[in-house]
C-alpha cells in the first residue's frame, strides 16, 4: 500500500456537448498529502473532483483511488472515498442524527458501528448541539458540517471536499481549516477553495487548473520560487529621481524601475523588478545613501500563492 | 483508537444497500404527513362512494361489494392519482436537491436506488389498499350485527367471499406494480416533481383509454392487443373472482422492462450531464 498512490488521474478528460470542462488531467495524490485544488470560476475543479468521485463518467481518461480504478471497479473505489459535494445537499426533512445514519448504512456500516462513528464524526465536527435539529432549520455552518461529518463517516482514506469553506463566516472558516489539517494525520485530502491564504496554510501541495487544463501541480514553496513576483522591491525616498533611476538600472539583476506617481511632501516611490530569487535591498540603499537622500521604506515582495494564482490564471 | 479502520464493522452485502435505500424511501410516506394524507383521503373518496356502490348493489345483486366498488367510474377518478402522487417525487427530487450525487458517490449502484425505491413505494401502496380490504369482512360484519340486533335477516344481504378478496387485491396489485414502475421512469426524467406528476398523469389516461379502444371501435382485427391490455377489463375479471395469470404475465414483463429502462436513463442523464 505504501508505494502505490492514493489518488491517481490518467488523461482525464470531460466534454459537455462543445464545451470542453478539463483537458487531459494528469496528476497523482500520494498517501497523507493535503492537496489544495485551485482555480477560477469555472475552470473545470468541481468537475475534476466529480470524476475522481466516480459520479461524473470521463469522455476519455481513467483515474483511480486507492489502488481502486474508478471505472473498472466504482464501488471498490467508493469505499475509500468521503466526498463532501458543493453547496452539500442535504435531505431537508430529515434530522441531523437520522441523516448520518442513512449515510453510515449506505457506507456499508451496520451493528455498533453505526452508532460508534456517528459519535465521532458529529465529536469532530462540532455538530454536538444540532444532532436533533431538523437539516432544513441548519444555518449554513452547520449543513457545511453535515457534509463534512457526513464525508468522515467509515473514517475513508480519502477525502475530497469541494469548497469546505464556502460561505462560511471566517471564525466557522478558522474551525473548519482546524479540523482539515487535524484530518490530515490519518487522511489524504483534496480540497477546493478561493482562499488561497487557506492553502498556504493546510496544504502541502497545490494543483492549480485554469480552462480546464492544470498548469501547476507542485508544493506552495517550489511555486512561489522563480515566480515573476519574486524579488520585487519597492523604495520610497526623497530627492531626484533620474540619478538613482540610472544607477539601479545599471545594476545586473535589475530589470526594469518603475517610477510610481510622487507621493505628498516630495516622496518618491520606485519599484524595482529584478530577477527571481535576487535580493537588491542592499545595493539600493547603498545608492540612494551615497547620493544623501532621505529613505523612508524599502521592501522586498515575498512572493505569495495569490501572486502564483494571478500569474497562471490571469487573462491579459 | 474506535476510529481504527480495522474495528469498523462493514458489510458488503447487496441486500443490506437495498433494504437502507427501502427504509428510507418509506420513511419519507410513513414519517412525514404526506403518505398519512394521501392514505385519508383515499379512505375518505372510498367511504364517500360506498354510498353509491351500496345504491347499485341494491339494485342488481350477484357479486361482491368489491366488484361495484372497482368497476365504477369514481373508483377511476382516484386511482389514476395515486401513481403520480406517490412516484412524481422519487428521482427528481434526488435530482433537485442535489443528494442523488450523494447517493451515487457512496459505494451504492443505480439497481440498488431503483430498485430500493420501487419497493418501499409498492409497500406504500399496498398498504394503501388495506382499508378497502376490509370492506367485504366489515360487510360481513354488518350482517351479523344486524341479525343479532333487529333478529331480522338484512335485506340485500352482502355475502363474503375469498373470491372477493384475492381477486381485486391481486388485480390492484399487478396493476399497480407496473404503473408505480412506469411513475419511477417519469420521475426520472426530469428534476421537476410537478412535470414528472403531469407526465405520469398523462401515460395513466392514456394507457386507461387504450383499454377501452374497443367499446367505441368495436372488434377488428388488432383488437385483440386492446382486450389484453385493457386494464378495466382485467378489473371486472379478478373483481368477480376470476382469476387469470396473463395479466400477471403482462404487468411483471411490464414492471421488469420499465424499471430496466428508468436504471439506463438515471445512468444516462449522469453521463450526459
Amino acid at each position: 500500500m505504501s508505494l502505490m498512490s492514493m489518488v491517481r488521474a490518467e488523461h482525464l478528460h470531460k466534454v459537455f456537448g462543445r464545451f470542453t470542462a478539463v483537458k487531459d488531467a494528469t496528476f497523482t495524490v500520494e498517501k497523507g498529502e493535503i492537496v489544495g485544488f485551485l482555480g477560477p470560476n469555472g475552470a473545470g475543479k468541481t468537475t475534476t473532483m466529480k470524476m475522481l468521485t466516480g459520479y461524473l463518467p470521463p469522455t476519455a481518461g481513467t483515474g483511480s483511488i486507492a489502488g481502486y480504478d474508478i471505472i473498472d471497479k466504482p464501488l471498490e473505489a467508493r469505499r475509500h472515498l468521503g466526498y463532501m459535494p458543493e453547496n452539500v445537499p442535504l435531505y431537508e426533512d430529515m434530522r441531523v442524527y437520522e441523516y448520518l445514519e442513512y449515510r453510515a448504512r449506505l457506507k456499508g456500516l451496520y451493528g455498533s458501528s453505526v452508532r460508534q462513528q456517528i459519535g465521532w464524526a458529529i465529536d469532530r465536527c462540532g455538530l454536538e448541539p444540532k444532532r436533533k435539529n431538523l437539516i432544513r432549520t441548519l444555518s449554513k455552518g452547520y449543513r457545511q458540517r453535515t457534509g463534512l461529518a457526513d464525508a468522515l463517516l467509515g473514517n475513508p482514506d480519502l477525502l475530497i471536499l469541494d469548497e469546505p469553506t464556502n460561505g462560511l463566516d471566517p471564525n466557522q472558516i478558522r474551525q473548519i481549516r482546524e479540523l482539515i489539517r487535524s484530518l490530515a494525520e490519518e487522511h489524504t485530502v483534496i480540497l477546493s477553495t478561493h482562499i488561497l491564504s487557506e492553502v498556504e496554510m493546510i496544504c502541502n501541495k497545490v494543483i492549480i487548473i485554469d480552462q480546464g487544463v492544470i498548469k501547476a501541480d507542485d508544493t506552495p514553496g517550489n511555486l512561489t520560487r522563480g515566480l515573476r513576483a519574486a524579488g520585487r522591491v519597492s523604495i520610497e525616498y526623497k530627492g531626484e529621481l533620474a540619478p538613482v533611476v540610472q544607477a539601479l538600472e545599471a545594476f545586473a539583476p535589475v530589470k526594469k524601475v518603475i517610477v510610481e506617481e510622487p507621493l505628498p511632501g516630495g516622496w518618491n516611490r520606485l519599484i524595482v523588478r529584478a530577477e527571481p530569487g535576487t535580493d537588491t535591498r542592499e545595493k539600493a540603499a547603498a545608492i540612494i545613501a551615497a547620493h544623501g537622500y532621505p529613505m523612508r521604506h524599502i521592501y522586498r515582495h515575498i512572493p505569495s500563492l495569490e501572486d502564483v494564482f494571478v500569474e497562471m490564471t490571469r487573462r491579459d | 483508537m474506535a476510529t481504527d479502520s480495522e474495528t469498523i464493522k462493514r458489510r458488503k452485502s447487496w441486500f443490506y444497500t437495498l433494504y437502507t435505500i427501502f427504509s428510507h424511501e418509506l420513511r419519507t410516506f410513513l414519517g412525514t404527513p404526506f403518505g398519512w394524507v394521501l392514505l385519508a383521503c383515499t379512505m375518505g373518496l372510498q367511504g364517500f362512494w360506498l354510498q353509491t356502490v351500496l345504491q347499485t348493489m341494491s339494485k342488481a345483486s350477484g357479486e361482491g361489494v368489491m366488484y361495484y366498488m372497482l368497476n365504477n367510474v369514481n373508483f377511476w377518478f382516484y386511482f389514476i392519482f395515486i401513481f403520480p402522487l406517490i412516484t412524481m417525487r422519487s428521482m427528481a427530487e434526488e435530482e433537485r436537491l442535489g443528494t442523488l450525487e450523494g447517493l451515487l458517490t457512496a459505494p451504492v449502484t443505480t439497481t440498488q436506488i431503483v430498485l430500493g425505491k420501487y419497493f418501499a413505494i409498492l409497500l406504500f401502496y399496498i398498504v394503501l389498499w388495506l382499508p378497502m380490504m376490509l370492506y367485504p369482512w366489515m360487510s360481513d360484519l354488518g350482517n351479523v350485527y344486524t341479525s343479532l340486533r333487529y333478529d331480522i335477516d338484512p335485506v340485500g344481504n352482502i355475502d363474503y367471499r375469498l373470491a372477493d378478496w384475492i381477486g381485486p387485491y391481486l388485480i390492484l396489485w399487478l396493476s399497480g406494480m407496473f404503473f408505480i414502475a412506469l411513475g419511477i421512469l417519469c420521475s426520472s426524467l426530469t428534476r421537476s416533481q410537478i412535470i414528472s406528476g403531469i407526465l405520469c398523469t398523462c401515460l395513466m389516461i392514456m394507457y386507461y383509454f387504450m383499454g377501452r379502444v374497443t367499446e367505441l371501435w368495436g372488434e377488428f382485427p388488432a383488437a385483440p392487443i386492446f382486450h389484453y391490455i385493457s386494464c378495466t377489463e382485467q378489473i371486472s375479471a379478478f373483481s368477480r373472482g376470476l382469476i387469470d395469470s396473463r395479466p400477471a404475465v403482462l404487468y411483471i414483463t411490464l414492471t421488469v422492462l420499465t424499471l430496466g429502462l428508468t436504471k439506463r436513463i438515471v445512468d444516462y442523464r449522469r453521463w450526459h450531464r
